[in-house]
């Protein structure tokens, strides 16, 4: 056997053999009522973009797709889940204090601005989370009145 | 931190934030009264996040000027609770960030040194309010 075929062989044989070490889904299956959905009522448009768009990375419940069955995907995921959820969770936004949630919104808010969010390898196997230019101008209108009127109250 | 901010230091900044990260987070809240505890809390759990995004950006000034900002509301009103130590302070304002909304932030100088449009508009900006003793 060649060299060449020997390490080919080798790699198929990794591959293979990582299938087996599976991360722990990200998929709580209920509601909270602490999520976004809950805390605001956001236009229906609104709030299905984030859901489309962020939510996967920044909730208790992953859509998994089915590359995330195959490693070292998987990881890959879990690892942004798992930072993107430390840093900004929808599930438990409601479990912030009023100054917090009006920071998170304009955190939000800039990252949406600024192209950040949702990150290029995600938008690359999502079609959908790709935002349009219209999409981004109503997230960021309703981020900064609903900013606007949490700071009023408060 | 500020000062940092009007140079277009976003090394210096980073390193302000992770200072000011660790102030708040060692900060002995027992000499506070219950009522001050309560909101010091509410205010330092806010701003350390922002101190901590700051210290971890260096490199993406534009990043760490947006936690500026929101860093900036939560300092002022620390002050308005606690006081500004004895030091005189001024409130200033900046109307061309953040797409001509404005931002404040505070200064120990009349003069204005804009941090958010940095050196290239280091003038830009009025006092709006004097933090006197
Ligand atoms: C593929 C996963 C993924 C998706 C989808 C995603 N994010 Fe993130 N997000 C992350 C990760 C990972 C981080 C942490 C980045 C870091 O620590 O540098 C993050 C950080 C953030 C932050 C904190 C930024 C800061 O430092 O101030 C905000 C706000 C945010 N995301 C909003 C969004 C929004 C809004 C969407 C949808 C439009 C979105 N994200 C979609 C993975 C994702
Ligand atoms: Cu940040």
């Amino acid at each position: 056997m060649s060299l060449k075929k020997k390490i080919l062989l080798l790699f198929v044989a990794v591959f293979l053999a990582i299938q087996f070490i599976i991360p722990a889904h990200n998929k709580s299956g209920q509601v909270l009522p602490t999520d976004f959905a809950k805390v605001f009522t956001a236009p229906a448009n609104v709030q299905s973009t984030l859901q489309n768009a962020c939510y996967d990375c920044h909730s208790n419940n992953t859509n998994y797709p089915w590359y995330s069955n195959i490693q070292p995907m998987a990881w890959v995921m879990a690892r942004h889940i798992s930072k993107g959820k430390a840093k900004l969770n929808f599930s438990g936004f409601g479990s912030n204090t009023t100054r917090k949630q009006i920071s998170k919104l304009k955190e939000i808010l800039n990252q949406i601005k600024d192209s950040e969010m949702p990150i290029p390898s995600y938008k690359l196997m999502h079609k959908s989370a790709r935002l349009s230019q219209d999409e981004k101008t109503l997230l960021i209108n309703w981020l900064q009145a609903t900013a606007d009127s949490l700071s009023v109250s408060n | 931190m500020k000062n940092a901010f009007t140079k277009d230091n976003t090394s210096e900044a980073a390193t302000a934030g992770k200072t000011l990260q660790a102030a708040f987070i060692n900060f002995d809240t027992k000499t506070l009264s219950a009522q001050q505890q309560k909101i010091f809390t509410d205010i330092a759990d806010d701003a350390k996040e922002h101190a901590e995004h700051i210290g971890a950006n260096g490199g993406n000034i534009a990043h760490q000027r947006e936690h500026f900002d929101m860093l900036s509301k939560d300092m002022a009103d620390l002050i308005q609770t606690f006081g500004n130590g004895g030091q005189t302070l001024y409130k200033d304002f900046c109307p061309m960030y953040n797409k001509g909304k404005g931002a404040y932030w505070i200064s120990e100088t009349k003069e204005i040194k804009n941090p958010y449009l940095g050196k290239a508009m280091p003038t830009c900006g009025t006092v709006k309010e004097e933090i006197k003793q």
